[in-house]
């Protein structure tokens, strides 16, 4: 029981991690990861929506119909991203300026429609906020990571605090957004590259040291 | 013949042209020598000190890429072939003496490392390292660029002495033909990049690089005319525009050393044609319709459609018939 929730922790963070493993939801990671800020309130926003979209339809799975399900989980994921634009409207003007266009977008998300339809609509209510919870961190993570990288290089600041006077504003044009996703998928191809292999010995060399054990 | 008797084993190829990638390259650079003492004449220490900083670290991060990549130092010096050098210097040839000195190593890192060696070395490139390089500058420190207050003056090619619009700007934008064409050939008293100003010394390269067959000259020649003629007819057939469009910005440059790169041009000979006239013919739309010098963007727009040019026009193979059409279709039994 406990290792199934470490599992979907562990997926939802980093083996089928949205941004750089599945590739999902490009359109806010390329176009708000000016600033790592941004990054930050766009990934919570959309977990927030992940967490209650993913209990409303784990909830009712069994009520919706096959054939309508899409507009119906549209229609949920809808009541929660005006929720949070409301939110975000009255408590923090600023970014929601900063987010324009994006926050309202969050409906047509892939990843909430596709943690929806693969995910929610099949398990329990607990296992699926578990899972929103873990995806929507691994999303928040990604464009943190990415929105720091390009704030650093393009204008020279980390969450708004200037560090020096030299920036690289090809970082902060949409040419830059493209070349960082690029470089961090292929970093983190590579690292879990790694890792699996490392894995793949120690099991391997589990299984040869039990095969000797027997054997004597 | 094989000498002292001896028999050779070998499979194909048997017979070897001597001529290699290293002596290609080794030949632009001194087909480049001109332009840059020219550059160095006119525009002081500082383009030379420019020059050198984007050689050498083109060289540096070939090297260093080589070595992550678990190679020795002496199969990286083996392996030098010169068209890092060439990139390093072109680079340092595009860019003017308003530029901090900074600037061109940035550019000369992303043109090696992410242009070059990221897409597999020497002639895997999709597009021209130097001018991608040229123009990751050129987005990425405009902030920094003297005598770039005002956001609609455009003038990448201002000297530091005066720092007026370029004679290519100033042409397009209010037809202003004060400087004449000799000026312009000679390139005293022309604000603009280091390398490009002379086009007499831009010249005397090209006439090297065409003796030594390296590059066929009548490619950059159509590029030229076409450019010039397209100018003409976008300004209402004011046949005076003629000789200032093409002596002036880095059309003349671009057109002999960087349109003509080998792996970012077409194979065949009419797909080259086609692609240099296409190259005129964007160069001068581009120059007019965003009223700054755009030769650089126009011969990376155009590296771009290479692999298309290489894949629908190919040369027919020796006797080759079409096949005729048989009516009705192909009869199965």
């Amino acid at each position: 029981m406990n290792n199934e929730y470490k599992k979907i922790a562990v997926d939802g963070l980093i083996t089928s991690n949205p941004t750089f493993k599945l590739v999902l939801g490009t359109c806010p990671t390329l176009a708000l990861t000016t600033m790592a800020m941004n990054g930050i309130g766009m990934g919570l926003a959309v977990t927030f929506v992940l967490i209650c979209s993913n209990l409303i339809i784990s909830l009712l799975r069994n009520a919706i119909p096959n054939q309508v399900r899409i507009p119906a989980f549209v229609l949920i994921i809808a009541t929660f991203v005006t929720i949070v634009r409301l939110v975000l409207d009255k408590l923090l003007p600023s970014l929601y300026e900063s987010l324009g266009l994006y926050l309202p977008l969050i409906v047509v998300n892939c990843i909430i429609l596709a943690r929806a339809e693969s995910f929610a609509s099949k398990n329990t209510p607990l296992k699926s906020v578990c899972d929103g919870l873990f995806t929507g961190l691994g999303f928040t993570i990604a464009l943190t990571l990415m929105g720091a990288v390009r704030e650093i290089l393009g204008s020279g600041s980390i969450f708004g605090l200037k560090l020096w006077n030299f920036s690289i504003a090809f970082f902060a044009s949409s040419a830059g957004a493209f070349f960082t996703f690029a470089i961090f998928i292929a970093l983190f191809s590579i690292i879990s590259e790694q890792v699996e292999k490392k894995r793949k010995i120690a099991k391997y060399n589990l299984f040869d040291a039990q095969k000797k054990t027997e054997v004597i | 013949m094989p000498q002292n008797n001896t028999l050779i084993y070998s499979s194909s190829p048997h017979i070897r042209s001597k001529i290699t990638t290293k002596k290609i390259m080794q030949d632009v650079c001194i087909a480049l020598i001109p332009a840059t003492i020219m550059g160095i004449v006119l525009f002081g220490l500082k383009a030379l000190l420019l020059i050198f900083l984007s050689c050498f670290t083109a060289v540096a991060s070939e090297i260093i890429f080589n070595l992550i990549n678990k190679k020795t130092f002496i199969q990286c010096v083996k392996e030098f072939d010169y068209s890092s050098l060439v990139s390093g210097l072109l680079l340092g040839l595009t860019v003017g003496t308003n530029y901090p000195w900074y600037t061109v190593i940035f550019g000369s890192i992303f043109s090696i490392i992410v242009v070059k060696m990221l897409f597999g070395g020497t002639g895997k490139n999709l597009v021209n390292p130097a001018i991608t390089g040229r123009i990751f500058i050129f987005i990425s420190f405009q902030s920094v660029v003297g005598a770039w207050v005002l956001p609609n003056v455009n003038s990448i090619f201002t000297n530091n002495i005066s720092t007026g619009a370029t004679v290519i700007e100033s042409l397009i934008k209010n037809g202003n033909k004060n400087l004449s064409s000799l000026d312009l050939l000679l390139g005293s008293r022309v604000p603009g990049c280091i390398g490009e100003t002379c086009k007499l010394a831009i010249w005397a390269g090209a006439i090297y690089l065409a003796v030594k067959k390296i590059i066929n000259i009548t490619y950059p020649l159509i590029y030229i005319v076409v450019e010039g003629i397209f100018a003409v007819a976008l300004k209402g057939f004011d046949f005076s525009y003629f000789l200032p469009s093409i002596l002036s910005g880095g059309l003349i440059f671009g057109a002999f050393f960087m349109a003509t790169d080998y792996t970012t041009s077409p194979d065949t000979k009419t797909a080259n044609i086609i692609y240099f006239i296409c190259l005129g013919l964007i160069t001068a739309g581009l120059r007019e319709a965003t009223k700054m010098e755009a030769t650089s963007f126009a011969i990376l727009l155009m590296n771009l459609t290479v692999p298309l040019f290489d894949k629908f026009i190919i040369n027919k193979p020796f006797g080759y018939q079409k096949q005729k059409k048989i009516k009705g279709g192909e009869k199965h039994e």
